[in-house]
């Protein structure tokens, strides 16, 4: 038995062509592992795509990458993500399930009020397969509450249940205030928990909980987790043995420099020292760099040169984060919320509760559904008239549905 | 109803004589008009009063007794009667409630209470936390009793009363009221692991559960909750004040092992590391790492440490973090310690009152005012804030009880001993709940530290049934006496239907 474990593709994430063309690449590489391997099938624990609705790129990589996988009679099983499930229930993976390039494992009935999930079996190997999809701001942990654990707990044979959350077990320090559920609401005694939306390497095994498995994305997502990761990965399993394998499609260097106490100059100076050690070439470099200029505006330091230099040694991508960059001359202002996410759902909890129209809950809940929404892109070619419409269509539809709850 | 007239007596001990056939209890509510408004009073004792002498009254009993007559008084309503002896409480006047500083007028008729006299409670409570119904002896009025619960939890609670009385179904009622409120959090240590519910009505059957109550457990944690376990890397030296007797040598020994190693002090005494310049008697490290081995359950087996208990050295990292920021969002957490000694729990508790206590002393006053009030459920408070436990030095709960209320932190304690608790600290736990208490050192260690003046409630306390408390508080206009829901009813009464929606899984 063998098989590959993937999770947060975020197919289309980066708007800089170069690292996005990176991501596709490293997609790409594990295709290309799971046919030289000859793995029995692929799993995709959430986020193939980075939107709901990804872009004609995106979708022609995923097709084409699956296509070479159904040729090879190597099935594809997932569940939907947080970035890739629309409020409204949309969500790429159905066109690809329809086109039978993949199968969405994320199926049950209501029974008693219940969520019976069911299980999907691949027909080469027996494994048993089923999950629950991700949402945004961790929705999805309702469904977990609902769930009917019997069927699940009881069934015989090699398991694997794919979810898309943050287990709080498996959290570490700099996750600590990320929205999470605890391990207990994943159903006990499956083989194999294939996790996804953290964007960690993590492999732990508790009592009654084998094997729960992020496998962190396949090419970082970010500027801080391209610092933290340095690359991709994917989780290998052969004959029930988990192994965790590196997708480096480019070398990344990550530099932190600190400038404290110097003039805009000097830190120019230190910038440019600080890559006189290393083999840079064909590298993605992450520069950060830090502190308090004694003297001089931020603005004095000549990053475009920097930039110039480092392409001219054949750096294939450089990318810098000054966010933690202060000059003396400009008065300090503090954001305590680390991300627009915490700003969000701060300023959601403060005001929310004052419609009156639904519980506080669900106002909550409906507020983070519209708001995501509202940030859907227009699609290429789509008339104004028609984006209109959609999302208009999908407001409806949510705001249908939280009435009737 | 009138149900006796006011005949004499002084201030705090009034006499009054009841109308024949209208039975007045202890502990009854009374009301007395008067031209500047009405008096509340309550009846703190009962005795018998007549027109006819003493040696009368032996007379007649002997006449009944040994010649069988049945011998008939004139008047007999006009001639024996019950006397009535109450306190005043309160001066109602506009719909305001004032200490009393008045007697009611001589033959001044007493009635019933009702809800109309209590219409100076219903004006706004911040905070509004319910606690009972307002009880008039043994009647339950229709009168529902909300204090702030912000003040009240911060400056800390006493629950008392002896086994039986309704201390964990009023604890359940308070826990249940909290869960929706956004001013508080609370930290419950639970050794009999009551009052999530995991098989019965509890916490869990609450509606808004999912997002305000969690649990940790030792054992098989239910759908939702944590398997609790603790880093030993995240334990100092000071939270073993009050968990463990420690000598003074022992004590410096283990400073000296956090100064010299840190987070991994506990597994370098355990594997016996040497201090560079630092020298122990033997015998100090073997108890110290004896004892560190048998209170936290690790096995040191060819040099590696093995974790069989709660406390691990990989896991648990972010627990006590997880449990702070939970009660930072006023959740309710409940901690399962029903596994364990009374010295493990009251380790947890350390562990995680003293982080609270740091991270509230850490804040500035700005940000503070902001937070909410984080309470912890302690029970059989005297394990912590007994005076012999004390007499061996100050743990985190005795300072909790001192200086807490400044930092928002506030302790719930329970217990059925009172006494045992210092002075100083009782006289710090300005709201007392008391149920019936039997034992009279207990009681009279109530009414010395009572917010109220509860000189006279002595027999009062002694004769609350199973259900009734007399609440004194320092946010009460006065001790109220009142009677504690079913919390069963609560529940029911609460309970909503639930209708789930699983969109995005397909059939």
């Amino acid at each position: 038995m063998k098989f590959v474990h993937i999770a947060d593709c975020h197919l289309g994430s980066w708007r800089e062509p170069k690292l996005r063309e990176i991501n596709n690449n490293a997609f790409i590489s594990v295709i290309d592992f799971c046919i030289k391997k000859e793995i029995d099938f692929l799993v995709i624990a959430g986020d193939l795509f980075n939107t709901a609705l990804p872009s004609i790129d995106s979708i022609k990589l995923a097709v084409c990458q699956l296509k070479r996988l159904k040729d090879k009679k190597i099935p594809v099983y997932a569940i939907a993500g947080s970035h890739d499930f629309s409020p409204s229930g949309k969500t790429m993976l159905d066109v690809l399930e329809n086109a039978g390039l993949l199968i969405d494992v994320s199926r049950g009935e209501t029974v008693e009020g219940k969520l019976k999930l069911k299980f999907t079996e691949d027909m080469k190997t027996g494994i048993k397969l089923t999950g629950l999809l991700g949402k945004k701001g961790g929705l999805e942990k309702n469904y977990y509450y609902d769930l009917h654990r019997e069927n699940l707990e009881n069934e015989k044979g090699y398991k694997i249940f794919l979810f898309h959350s943050a287990i709080t077990e498996l959290k570490t320090k700099e996750l600590s205030n990320m929205e999470s559920m605890p391990l207990s609401l994943l159903p006990k005694g499956f083989n194999y928990y294939a996790g996804g939306h953290v964007h960690i390497v993590d492999q732990k095994n508790f009592k009654e909980y084998y094997n729960v498995i992020y496998p962190g994305p396949i090419w970082p997502n970010s500027f801080s987790e391209l610092e933290k990761l340095g690359q991709g990965g994917f989780v290998f399993v052969e004959n029930g043995k988990a192994e965790q394998m590196k997708i480096e499609p480019k070398t990344v260097i990550s530099v932190k420099i600190n400038v404290e106490n110097k003039n805009a100059t000097e830190a120019e100076q230190e910038i440019i020292d600080g890559f006189k050690e290393e083999s840079i070439k064909d590298s993605v470099i992450t520069l950060r760099v830090e502190g308090c200029l004694r003297k001089g505006k931020i603005t004095e330091i000549n990053f475009k040169k920097i930039f110039e230099d480092l392409y001219a040694k054949g750096v294939h991508f450089v990318m810098k984060n000054t966010s933690g960059l202060k000059t003396k001359e400009f008065e300090e202002m503090k954001i305590k919320e680390s991300s627009a996410e915490e700003i969000e759902n701060n300023l959601i909890e403060e005001h929310s509760g004052q419609l009156k129209i639904f519980e506080k809950e669900k106002e909550k809940e409906l507020t983070k559904e519209l708001l995501q929404m509202f940030s859907v892109e227009k699609n290429e070619g789509e008339k104004n008239s028609d984006f209109e419409k959609r999302i208009k269509e999908m407001v409806d539809s949510v705001i249908m549905e939280t009435s009737s709850t | 109803m009138t149900k006796g007239l006011v005949i004499s007596g002084e201030f705090g001990n009034i006499l009054a004589r009841e109308k024949s056939g209208n039975k007045i209890e202890l502990g009854e509510l009374l009301i007395a008009k008067t031209s500047e408004g009405k008096i509340l009073m309550q009846v703190f004792d009962l005795v018998y009063g007549s027109q006819l002498s003493q040696q009368n009254l032996e007379l007649v009993s002997g006449l009944r007794l040994e010649e069988d007559t049945e011998l008939e008084l004139i008047d007999p309503k006009l001639r024996t009667y019950t006397l009535s002896k109450l306190k005043n409480i309160l001066t109602i006047k506009n719909n305001k409630a004032m200490s009393p500083k008045t007697l009611p007028n001589f033959f001044s008729p007493v009635r019933d209470v009702t809800k109309e006299d209590f219409e100076f409670m219903s004006s706004h409570v911040p905070n509004a936390l319910y606690f009972g119904d307002l009880r008039s002896g043994s009647k339950k009025l229709d009168v529902p009793i909300y204090l702030n619960g912000e003040k009240i939890l911060s400056h800390h609670i006493l629950i008392c009363g002896t086994t039986g009385r309704g201390k964990s179904v009023l604890m359940s009622n308070l826990l249940w009221n909290i869960i929706d409120k956004d001013y508080c959090g609370m930290l419950v240590l639970d050794p009999h692991d009551e009052y999530y519910g995991r098989n019965k009505t509890g916490m869990k059957d609450h509606i808004q559960a999912k997002e305000k109550v969690e649990y940790f457990t030792p054992r098989n944690p239910p759908p939702g909750c944590r398997h609790l376990k603790f880093n030993i890397k995240q334990m100092l030296p000071h939270h073993f004040n009050g968990v463990v007797d420690w000598s003074d040598p022992q004590r410096q020994a283990l400073y000296a092992y956090f100064k010299a190693y840190g987070r991994d002090w506990i597994s370098s005494v355990l594997l016996e590391k040497e201090i560079e310049g630092v020298k122990f008697f033997e015998g100090t490290i073997a108890v110290i790492k004896r004892r560190l081995m048998q209170l936290l359950k690790l096995e040191v087996h060819n040099e590696e440490i093995n974790c069989k208990g709660i406390f691990d050295l990989n896991l648990g990292e972010g627990t006590i973090k997880d449990i702070v920021n939970s009660l930072e969002e006023t959740k309710t957490v409940i901690i399962d310690t029903s596994e364990f000694s009374e010295n493990v729990e009251i380790l947890i508790g350390s562990l995680i009152a003293s982080e609270v206590l740091d991270r509230y002393k850490n804040y500035n006053f700005e940000d503070l005012k902001k937070k909410p009030v984080v309470s912890i459920v302690l029970e059989e408070a005297p394990r912590v804030l007994g005076k012999e436990v004390l007499e061996k030095g100050s743990n985190i709960f005795s300072t909790i009880a001192r200086e807490g209320r400044k930092f928002k932190v506030g302790l719930t304690a329970i217990t059925q001993l009172p006494s045992l608790i210092p002075r100083t600290i009782l006289a710090n736990m300005n709201t007392k709940i008391i149920l019936g208490i039997e034992m009279k050192p207990e009681r009279q260690a109530l009414i010395e530290s009572a917010a109220q003046d509860l000189s006279t409630d002595d027999r009062n306390i002694a004769a609350l049934d199973k259900g009734e408390a007399i609440i004194s508080s320092n946010f009460a206009s006065f001790a109220m006496p009142i009677k504690i829901p079913f919390f069963d009813l609560i529940v029911k009464n609460e309970k909503q239907e639930h209708i789930p929606s699983f969109a995005g899984v397909k059939k």
